[in-house]
């Protein structure tokens, strides 16, 4: 009996070499980490429980059938994340390059089936060479196993990707259709067709660094939503994300305690917004003064910064974040900015988190750009987004709300719940100066009359109290309450119920 | 008494003596430009005026915009605080036309003390020990040149109008000193207006020790101790404390006596600082006389257990000084340091913007004079200071125990701000055992400040 005992406690020493030390030792001397030590930092200690440990492929050409190496790179198990249950994939880049063969394939498969079965998040650590050649076909009907469950859990599950070494050719559309992708920089990158492979086509001359890599995807695509400094980082700012997160769409996000009071009033936001109204300010401000203990978890910080996504808390519970951000692009929506807005509205509304919007927009942003880059069609994504969205809205005003901007950003006639504004709001068709412009317009040349005019338009229709007559907000409230207010409101909705009429699904403007 | 008081002046220093007036029931006037319409020392005053645009000399630096304000408030007085028009005697003279009191001394000691020429001239007559050197002006560089040699390198050429470290500089030599003479003169020229160069003997080691008097109408004139200013970083004052770690009792009353003597000779009134340099023999030599209130005035206030301020405005207002000679005792310890919107890590370079988070440090034995609020801007128009933060204690060893605790508790986001070297300051070893002179930042600090430094000296410490 003890041998056969020490036979296993053998077979799993070996499986936990993988690759073998040397190529433990190349991963660690490009400064990754390897795929178990990333499990053992990501998850809480001692709570990891690893299936399909022993499975090994079952390919026989090209004398694959001499080489087995147990797991075949890929680790798959569940654990816990500050106690919360989550299941998670580590590919092992010391095993055939963490290249995906079938019975890799089938790992995670079977992994993505028992998460949906029991309702928890699915993190996904990338780092693979993509598919195993000598696999063949059966390597690419392994990553369509995958996609249509990354589909079929869209929306039920959380799915995390954090790509932590290569992520090529096919393989990127995974991670593509889970719901966040981080990134390691300098030692991740994603592309569908790599440097060598666009040289020859297209005659472009690039690194993997500049088509693909961390700050690429942070930052010009917004493929992906943070790029981290290295392994460790990254894994640690998941955990943290991680906790914003429920554990699938039929719950409520957890709830953290906090000593934080709901009705803590910030004197200092009532100076926040400059007297001059071409001034900027930062909105940011304004979002870590409302939230829980001042902390905020940004989403796709460096990508379309004119607008603001992420997560904080109120009173404990997860709320996502939408804030124009007037110190970039004036506020104003882009192409970059709807898309980036859009989808994350989308996520927290499939996974019952309430969002909170700050609106300080002048409109949209001109341009032969965004009109031939179909800003019409992504600009009506946001509005899609945030009509359709049934999870509580609470909306508040701090300056500008100018035209179809105004409507776009969570306003009451999109099913906003609680739409607030400060005396500083200035909710109008469009700015004093082009209202003039259009009204008055025989008076153009006169620039006396024009100033008058405009003074008179700021002070007739710049403000809050139009829309407060008709009801478009339910209240102008002092900044330094804004928290109070919002904590009130998000009390109150907590047991929203409203449903959209049926359908197969609808048609978002893509 | 006053009726209502006008502050022509911003920021910590009006907050200051509107606290005061405050205190004494007067009715308090505040005036602003643009850039401070939302400024702590508006919102504390009964009324404000609004005086101009942001920059100074369109708005705090306009005498008749003070004065208009002063008529149609109805101010019968005005505190000018300091820097500003504290020490012209052209807006003295303006306001004395107007029937508007001044809280400050008179037209002839501002005018008087406020040349150094002049000064040096006044105190020597009056006996008090001056620094050897050259009291008229300077004809052009060999003349300095001339001069220098005789007094005897090194040599300070100093500007005449000029005030707060500006139009100074030290030569070690010939070549030193001409240049040295170019470029005080071009720096008197462009800061004050007024060229004349004067040449004094340069103290080596020297501290920075002035006196505080107080004199009223009535020919009462008392001192309230010393404050040693030494730290000093570019002829800034970065701390000050009272009393002085270097000067025995014997010293201090002859520096008081003689501080005293020169307040007479120009029929003093009010509030002033007779500044002077000490040498490591503890000789003193007379710098300069402030006609003025103080920026580092708490110290004295702390150990002394009175209100300049309010003594200040009794003065004005034609009462005798409460106080005799023999009333003045020194008490405790008090150290204080102003904490400036710069960064200290890249070369002191100025901050402006929006205090994000501000949070004084409080507790026993801590005092903060500041003129901002959490939510408020530092401003690129005036001089970047946040506040005073001042400690006291039984000793000096608590007042500095105290003074790091609070640097530790100030909290202070949206601006960079030198708390990191105030601190490193006060953990410095040769700062505890207060051997202080004026190089004393230059000595210790010679390449800059970096976090490295803090770092070391508290290991050092350990």
């Amino acid at each position: 009996m003890h041998e056969i005992l020490a036979e296993l406690e053998a077979k799993r020493d070996r499986a936990r070499l993988g690759g073998g030390q040397k190529r433990i030792d190349a991963q660690h001397a490009k400064g990754k980490l390897t795929a178990r030590e990333r499990i053992d930092l990501l998850l809480d200690n001692d709570s990891f429980e690893e299936w399909d440990m022993f499975v090994e492929h079952r390919c026989t050409d090209f004398d694959m059938d001499q080489q087995h190496v147990p797991g075949d790179g890929v680790i798959i198990g569940y654990g816990t994340i500050n106690g919360r249950l989550v299941f998670v994939f580590s590919q092992d880049f010391t095993v055939f390059g963490g290249s995906l063969s079938e019975a890799h394939a089938e790992k995670i498969c079977k992994l993505m089936d028992q998460a949906m079965k029991v309702g928890a998040p699915i993190i996904g650590l990338n780092d693979s060479g993509g598919a195993r050649i000598q696999e063949g076909v059966a390597s690419l009907g392994g990553y369509a196993d995958v996609f249509q469950r990354n589909v079929m859990a869209s929306g039920v599950i959380p799915q995390i990707s954090m790509v932590m070494g290569p992520c090529a050719g096919g393989a990127v559309y995974s991670p593509a259709i889970t719901d966040f992708i981080f990134m390691v920089q300098d030692s991740s990158y994603m592309f569908v067709t790599g440097p060598d492979v666009v040289k020859t086509v297209t005659h472009e001359t690039v690194t993997a660094e500049e088509l693909g890599g961390a700050l690429t995807h942070s930052s010009k695509s917004g493929v992906a939503d943070l790029a981290f400094a290295n392994d460790v980082e990254a894994l640690t700012k998941l955990r943290h994300f991680f906790n914003y997160l429920p554990a699938n769409n039929r719950e409520k996000p957890p709830v953290w305690p906090t000593e934080d009071p709901a009705d803590r009033i910030e004197m200092s936001l009532d100076t926040i917004i400059p007297n001059d109204p071409n001034k900027p300010y930062d909105m940011k401000e304004v979002i870590l003064k409302v939230a829980d203990e001042g902390e905020f978890f940004e989403t796709q910080v460096s990508y379309a910064k004119n607008i603001i996504t992420g997560f904080i808390r109120i009173e404990g519970s997860s709320v996502g974040v939408v804030a124009n951000q007037p110190m970039v692009l004036a506020g104003c929506l882009d192409i970059d900015a709807s898309k980036k807005a859009a989808r994350f509205i989308r996520f927290c509304d499939a996974f019952n988190i309430p969002v909170l919007t700050f609106v300080d927009v002048p409109g949209f942003m001109p341009g032969t750009s965004q009109e031939y880059g179909g800003i019409i069609k992504h600009g009506a994504k946001l509005l899609y987004a945030y009509a359709e969205c049934t999870v509580p809205k609470v909306t508040v005003i701090t300056r500008k709300a100018y035209g179809g901007a105004y409507d776009v950003m969570a306003s009451k006639h999109l099913r906003g719940d609680a739409n607030l504004a400060w005396p500083t709001a200035e909710i109008a068709v469009m700015g004093p100066k082009g209202a003039v412009e259009i009204i008055f317009r025989k008076d153009i040349g006169d620039d006396e009359k024009i100033a008058a005019r405009t003074e008179e338009y700021r002070k007739k229709f710049a403000n809050p109290f139009i829309a407060g007559k008709r009801g478009y907000i339910d209240d102008v409230i002092m900044p330094h309450s804004t928290r109070k207010r919002v904590a009130r409101s998000l009390a109150m909705l907590k047991n929203k119920n409203i449903e959209n009429p049926w359908r197969k699904h609808g048609n978002i403007p893509l | 008494m006053l009726k209502k008081i006008l502050v022509a002046n911003r920021g910590e220093i009006a907050c200051r003596v509107f606290a005061t007036a405050k205190k004494m029931g007067i009715a308090t006037v505040a005036v602003y430009s643009d850039a401070d319409r939302d400024a702590l020392h508006v919102q504390m005053a009964d009324e404000a005026v609004h005086i101009g645009p942001a920059a100074s000399a369109e708005s705090y630096l306009v005498i008749d915009k003070i004065i208009q304000a002063c008529l149609d408030t109805g101010a019968d007085a005005v505190h000018p605080g300091y820097g500003f028009l504290s020490e012209n005697s052209q807006f003295r003279d303006a306001l004395d036309v107007a029937g508007i009191a001044f809280i400050g001394p008179g037209k002839k000691a501002i005018e008087s003390m406020g040349d150094k020429i002049t000064s040096k001239l006044i105190a020597q007559e009056a006996g008090v020990n001056c620094i050897p050197g050259y009291t008229d002006v300077v004809r052009d560089a060999d003349h300095a040149v001339e001069i220098s040699a005789g007094i005897g390198y090194p040599v300070m050429l100093k500007a005449s109008a000029g005030g707060g470290g500006k139009g100074m500089r030290v030569a070690m030599n010939e070549a030193e000193c001409r240049d040295g003479f170019e470029r005080a003169t071009n720096e008197a020229r462009s800061s004050f207006g007024d060229t004349r160069i004067f040449i004094e003997k340069y103290i080596q080691e020297p501290r920075h020790i002035e006196i505080q008097v107080m004199a009223d109408s009535h020919g009462n004139v008392i001192y309230l101790g010393e404050r040693e200013c030494s730290i000093q970083r570019r002829h800034q004052k970065v701390i000050e404390e009272a009393p002085s770690p270097f000067l025995d009792e014997a010293t201090r009353r002859k520096m008081g006596e003689q501080s005293c003597a020169l307040a007479r000779a120009v029929d003093y009134q009010s509030a002033g600082t007779v500044e002077f340099i000490a040498d490591a023999d503890m000789n003193f030599y007379f710098l300069e006389m402030n006609t003025r209130l103080q920026v580092e005035h708490p110290v004295t206030e702390l150990v002394t257990g009175q209100d300049l301020v309010e003594l200040m405005i009794r003065v004005a207002a034609g009462e005798k000084l409460p106080l005799v000679q023999d009333d003045v005792t020194l008490t405790g310890w008090a150290m204080e340091s102003r904490v400036y919107a710069e960064d200290p890590f890249r070369n002191f370079m100025p901050s402006t913007g929006r205090l994000v988070r501000y949070a004084e440090p409080q507790g026993e034995g801590v005092r903060v004079d500041s003129g901002v609020y959490e939510g408020g801007e530092v401003s690129m128009f005036y001089d970047p200071m946040i506040a005073k933060l001042i400690t006291y204690g039984d000793d000096r060893g608590q007042a500095v125990e105290r003074m790091v605790n609070a640097l530790d508790n100030y909290y202070i986001r949206g601006v960079n701000h030198n708390i990191s070297f105030l601190n490193a300051l006060m953990v410095h070893p040769r700062f505890i055992e207060g051997r202080l002179t004026t190089n004393f930042i230059a000595d210790e600090f010679p390449d800059g400040f970096n976090a490295d430094l803090v770092v070391r000296m508290i290991l050092l410490l350990r």
